[in-house]
């Protein structure tokens, strides 16, 4: 899965997310943050794991989310590191 | 807590048999009959429960404590509405994630104390409604509303404790739908309801990769 594919099924998640205004998805890049581009409130970092588990049809582990930055690189680093996992299982 | 405390409590471990039986109410029972010390590892002079009277591992808690004079000392005699909001954290939040990640790492509290720190994420909205003083036994009434990667949320209420009620003996039929329907007596008086309290055990090295 090309990383490009991943950003935008990752924002499909981030649309159905309340406290993202949806204009300020416009543009969003690698680099956005969640919190600070975004204003996401931090506690919603893990809505959105919980979110991407499923739309990605992946498991992250306890480690995974304690190390999970806040960057949209971050997250998508996270998919593709967990996918590989899965497939290495 | 110093290192030296934490060290300490790590030292002073449970004996064999101590640690087989604790082991076997954390994979098969419930926190009901456990002390707190026992659970609430993390600054022991900042406790702020009593005793667990009702526990279902996946659903909630029933917890209670009675504020003593150092409680409220220099507050009017008056138990602070922010020492409310943490004793229901450490009944809710910290004791039943605790329970649960030490049943998932089949461990005891003790064990998982040198990897993680409990810590709060975040307090939603809280309501007061009325007044405890020292020497006021109450309940932390909580429900667990989410739980995943080692993060729980939280709703639930405190309410204040008919005088010489047998806590236990009311609550040992109690039950999860009486739970989330705050079933229970008229003669509990609310004292104030909780929303999306927040924590999640973080490992210690996180904690310390600044220093």
């Amino acid at each position: 899965m090309e990383r490009q594919e991943i950003l935008e099924g990752l924002l499909e998640v981030l649309r159905t997310v309340r406290t993202i205004d949806p204009a300020r998805l416009e543009g969003v890049t690698e680099e956005t943050d969640f919190l600070t581009d975004l204003s996401a409130p931090s506690t919603e970092l893990i809505n959105i794991a919980a979110k991407v588990e499923h739309k990605f049809g992946i498991e992250f582990e306890d480690d995974d989310i304690d190390r999970m930055g806040s960057k949209v690189k971050d997250v998508i680093d996270l998919i593709i590191l967990v996918k590989a996992r899965g497939e290495n299982k | 807590m110093t290192e030296e405390q934490r060290l300490a409590i790590l030292k002073g471990a449970l004996t064999d048999e101590e640690r087989a039986a604790f082991l076997k109410i954390i994979q098969e029972g419930d926190l009901v009959g456990v002390s707190p010390t026992q659970v609430l590892l993390h600054g022991p002079t900042k406790r702020l429960v009593n005793t667990y009277h009702w526990h279902s591992p996946n659903k909630g808690i029933v917890a209670s404590y009675t504020p003593t004079d150092r409680d409220v000392e220099d507050h009017f005699g008056i138990f602070r509405g922010v020492d409310q909001v943490e004793s229901f954290a450490q009944a809710s939040i910290v004791s039943c994630g605790t329970f649960l990640e030490c049943r998932k790492q089949n461990c005891t509290p003790d064990q998982l104390m040198g990897k993680f720190i409990p810590a709060f994420i975040s307090i939603g909205q809280v309501n007061f409604h009325y007044y405890l003083e020292s020497g006021d036994t109450y309940i932390c009434l909580a429900n667990i509303k989410f739980y995943k990667w080692r993060q729980m949320v939280c709703d639930g209420r405190i309410y204040k404790v008919p005088k010489d009620l047998d806590i236990d003996k009311y609550f040992s039929d109690f039950t999860e739908e009486r739970l989330l329907k705050y079933d229970i007596s008229k003669d509990f008086r609310l004292v104030a309801e909780l929303f999306d309290i927040t924590g999640r055990a973080i490992l210690i090295e996180l904690f310390k990769k600044n220093e």
